[in-house]
Parts: structure tokens; sequence; C-alpha cells
């Protein structure tokens, strides 16, 4: 064999060699899983119903990644009974292909937020950035007092939708130009509203609204049940 | 995955396993010079440690060859090499799909008796409200608290009194349970202006028994007269086909002192309670209906 004792002796006292030899092991794993994605996240079309955040959602989007909401909550259900059970449809990538930087999140203190939009109301939203416990009396969500209190910086919104669009976000121009009308004498908190009450609302599959009508109240009438996988999958 | 990228993939694995055997192949086979004294020569610390040559232990050997098998076995039977599917064509979707089909086979076996029966009989199943309460903490407690008494900061109203802003009958309560409700009461501040407020206000709280001056209740009164009574009705009691509550008992959606009152004038409420038809099926929606008929009184007579 063409090895012998020698290499070994010689990568062995070597640091730099070695290290360079580690490198190139542990490379290997990271360069077959996260290359081709890499290079394929470009060629993701997103998913029918997904547009391009509004001005008032995109600075909500902002303020979310300011205030670092992703360290506790992800935007990433996973394919998981458990997860499908308790917050929807499992996220697939199209969904957030305006997402930049995405938020689907390695961590949750707080329960995943991907299908969040209209489970409760603007009011309850409102409230519970501002005070959670006065809802939830065992929450352990920081208070975010500071944003009733901000208004919106409308300055750099339109620098920021044509950076958007430069990156490849369909805006038009007529959205870049309706845009600071649309933050004028909004709070922040009104954003962050705006953009958690539209998550995964466009994108949950459509099955989910062909639920039958209320049932009303029929003793012995079979109560409707979803039987088919896509309507199951959407509805836990 | 394109089929450049399968070949990229196909090709690093190869690499990485074909290195890895042949270290190991190698580590087996090499052969070390030593010294007499059966070390290397290889020494540290002024000759205090010198490195010896044993062989690989046994279990090390067998545990690496396991990982190896290991490491193929999964490639053959499972997707990872590039465009391969493997040969149990498993796939995450499909795993999700079972698993949901199964707990649906248990919950169909929990529900179907339950089917046959009304929120009314269902209310006395201890079963069946043990499963409603489980699934109302889970979805309702976030606005009606987790003892479903309500919540003023949003509105949520208490659903375990005998006062129902809907009605209180079993279908209506899964009604606003699976579609959810909506009351807007509109601002007045434009309309009444400052005193105009505070009158209305005054008669309101002179109508759950508060003493109140009598200028303004009497004043408050003409003025309810013709603005408020389109909703809550000539008698203050409300009406429930549009989710008005009553003025005159005791209970209050944002509160009953006399600064929430006149907020609620001056700015109005939007009351909202999402549908939840999208997130619980008309079996769960019946549970929580029949544990919420359960905790409510009965309703009085005299209200309406």
């Amino acid at each position: 064999m063409a090895l012998n004792h020698q290499h070994l002796e010689k990568i062995e006292k070597h640091a730099g060699l070695l290290g360079v030899l580690i490198a190139v092991m542990v490379s290997l794993g990271g360069l077959a899983e996260i290359t081709p994605l890499f290079v394929k996240a470009h060629t993701v079309e997103p998913a029918p119903g997904i547009k391009p955040y509004g001005a008032l959602r995109l600075a909500g989007k902002d303020i979310y990644v300011r205030e670092g909401c992703y360290q506790c909550h992800s935007q990433m259900i996973r394919t998981l009974r458990f997860e499908t059970q308790r917050y929807g449809a499992y996220s697939v990538a199209n969904e957030s292909v305006y997402d930049r930087p995405f938020q689907w999140g390695s961590k949750r203190t707080g329960p995943d937020l991907a299908r969040i939009g209209g489970k409760y109301s603007d009011d309850w939203q409102r409230q519970h950035l501002l005070r959670p416990r006065s809802l939830m009396p065992d929450s352990n969500m920081p208070n975010y007092p500071w944003l009733e209190l901000a208004k919106l910086d409308i300055a750099d919104i339109q620098a920021r939708m044509r950076t958007l669009r430069f990156l490849g976000d369909p805006y038009t121009d007529a959205d870049i130009a309706a845009a600071p009308a649309q933050l004028q004498g909004k709070y922040e908190i009104d954003a962050l509203i705006a953009y958690l009450q539209g998550l995964g609302v466009d994108n949950v599959p459509a099955t989910t609204s062909d639920l039958p009508a209320v049932p009303g109240d029929k003793p012995g009438a079979p109560a409707p049940q979803p039987n088919d996988f896509e309507s199951k999958r959407n509805l836990r | 995955m394109s089929s450049f990228w399968s070949g990229w993939v196909k090709f690093l694995i190869v690499l990485n396993l074909g290195i890895t055997l042949l270290l190991f192949v190698w580590a087996l086979r090499i052969r070390i010079p030593t010294q007499h004294d059966g070390t290397t020569g290889h020494v540290w610390a002024h000759g205090v440690l010198r490195e010896a040559v044993r062989k690989l232990p046994t279990w090390w050997v067998l545990f690496s060859i396991g990982i190896l098998i290991w490491g193929l076995s999964y490639l053959v039977l499972y997707p990872g090499f590039g465009e391969y599917q493997g040969t149990l064509g498993w796939t995450s979707q499909q795993e999700l799909e079972r698993d949901t089909l199964a707990n649906g086979a248990k919950l169909e076996a929990r529900f179907s008796p339950w089917r046959d029966l009304s929120i009314e009989q269902l209310a006395t199943d201890r079963d069946a409200t043990h499963a409603g309460d489980r699934l109302y903490q889970d979805n309702c407690a976030a606005c009606h608290g987790a003892t479903a008494r309500g919540n003023s900061v949003v509105g949520a109203p208490n659903l375990v009194d005998d006062d129902w802003l809907y009605g209180g009958e079993s279908a209506t309560i899964l009604a606003s349970i699976l579609e959810g409700r909506s009351g807007v009461m509109p601002g007045w501040e434009g309309v009444l202006g400052r005193d105009g407020v505070n009158e209305v206000a005054a008669y309101v709280v002179s109508l759950s028994g508060v003493i109140a001056p009598a200028d303004w209740v009497a004043a408050g009164k003409s003025r309810f007269d013709t603005l408020c009574v389109a909703c809550h009705g000539a008698d203050a009691r409300g009406n429930r086909a549009v989710g008005a509550p009553n003025l005159t008992d005791k209970s209050w959606l944002y509160g009953g002192d006399f600064a929430s009152i006149t907020q609620s004038i001056r700015h109005g409420r939007n009351g909202v309670m999402p549908p939840w038809r999208h997130r619980l099926t008309a079996d769960q929606a019946r549970l929580i209906a029949a544990w919420l008929y359960a905790k409510a009184p009965e309703e009085k007579t005299d209200a309406q």
C-alpha cells in the first residue's frame, strides 16, 4: 500500500496539515447538504397566494426581526403529527420565498407562529404584546411596551422595498410610491400586529375552507368529519 | 434535484465513505516500526512520556464496522444517495399521513359514541366534559381565561355566568365557536361631545343601581333613547341578534367603572371572536360547548 507510517507521522507532526485535512473531512457533509439547496433556493417559486409583504406588514416583519422574536418563536411546522395537530399544515419552502431573512427559527420557547394569523383578534395581539400576563397569567414572554410608543419610521420604507425588488421581489412602482402613506401615523405595534395577522393566512391550503357549514346540534346526525388526508393534514 | 447536484451528492458520499474506509483498513494493517523498548521513539516532556504501539481494541474495530454497515444500509433503505429514493420509499409526508390516519381512527372510536348525544346530554357525561375541558384550555383559555370567566382587557365575555351576548342555547354556542362573532360598537365622541359622553355614562351606570347625578342621568336618558336604543334596546337589556350587551346587569365586558364606560362610549369597542372552524372539528367544538354548558348555570328567565 502506498500509505505507510511516514505519512502518518507527517500528519501527526504538522498541526497545520492536520487542521486542513480535518477541515476537508468535516466540510464534506456540509458541501453535500448545503450547496445544492443554496443554489436551488434561488429557483423556488412562491406558493399560490404568496405575495410580497405590503408596506405595513414589511415594517412589522422588520420589527419582528429587530425584537428577536425568532429567538423564542419558530415559523416552521414540521411534518410530524404533533405539530400539524397543534399548528396546522406543515410548512413548505415556497411559503417563505419573500422572507428575507427567513424566520424559520430553531428554538421554541413560545409556540410556532407560522400560521398564527387570524387565530386571535387584533385587540388580543395588541394586549398580548404589551402585557402578555394580562391574558396568560403563566406566560414567560416579556412585555414590549415601547411598541405602542414609537411611530413607524417612514423615511426608509421605500428604500427597503427597492432593495427587496433588486433582490427579486416583484414590487411595482405603485406599491413603492404608496408605501409611506400606508405607514403614516401608525405605530410599531400596528405594523407588528399586521405582520402577525398575515402569517400563514394566504398560504393555508384551500381545503381548510371546504368544511361543511355549522352542523347545528341534531342528535344522531353524523357530525361532519374531514375524511380525506388533505383536510386532516390541514386540520390536525 | 437536478442530475448535476445528484451527482455532486453521490460524489461527495463516495469520497467521504471511501476515505473513511481507506483510513480504517490502513489503520488495521499499518506496521509502525518500534524500538527495543516497544515504543515508537516519540517522546514528550523530555522523555517522561513515550508513545507506545498497541493494536486497535476489538470492540473499537467491531463498532466501526457496525457504523459503516449502518451507514451503507441507511443509504440503501432511505433517501440520501443523490436522487436515489431508497428501497423503502419512505417520505416524511407519508409517515405523517400514516400517523394522522392512525390517530384519526383512535379519535373516531372516542368521538363516535358522543355524536348520538345532544350537547345538553354531553354536558352530563363526565368523560365528554373532561375532554371538552382539555380542548377549552388548549384553544379558548387564551382569551376567556382558564376558568372561563372572561377577560375585560380584550372584552372576552365570562362564559360561565347567566349572561349571554348571543344566546346560551347549545346551537348558538356551537355557532359562536365555529363561526366566531364580531361585536362592533361605534365611537360616539364626535356626536355626543365630552358632556354628552358623561351624561350617557351616568345614565348607564344608574341602570345597574349606581347612584349618579340626577341631572346627568336625565340628560343621558334622553340621549340614550335617540342614539343607543337601536342596538341596546329601549330597556337597555341589549339585543342578541347583534350581540349588544345588556346594560342593566352587573356583568361588564370591558369593565363597569365610570372611566371604562366613558371609554367605551367615546371610542367604541370592537370585540372579535375569531372563527374556529379551521382549527377545531365539529366534534371538538361540541365537546367544548358541552363543557361550557355544564359549567354555566341555567339562564334566568327574565333575561332577554
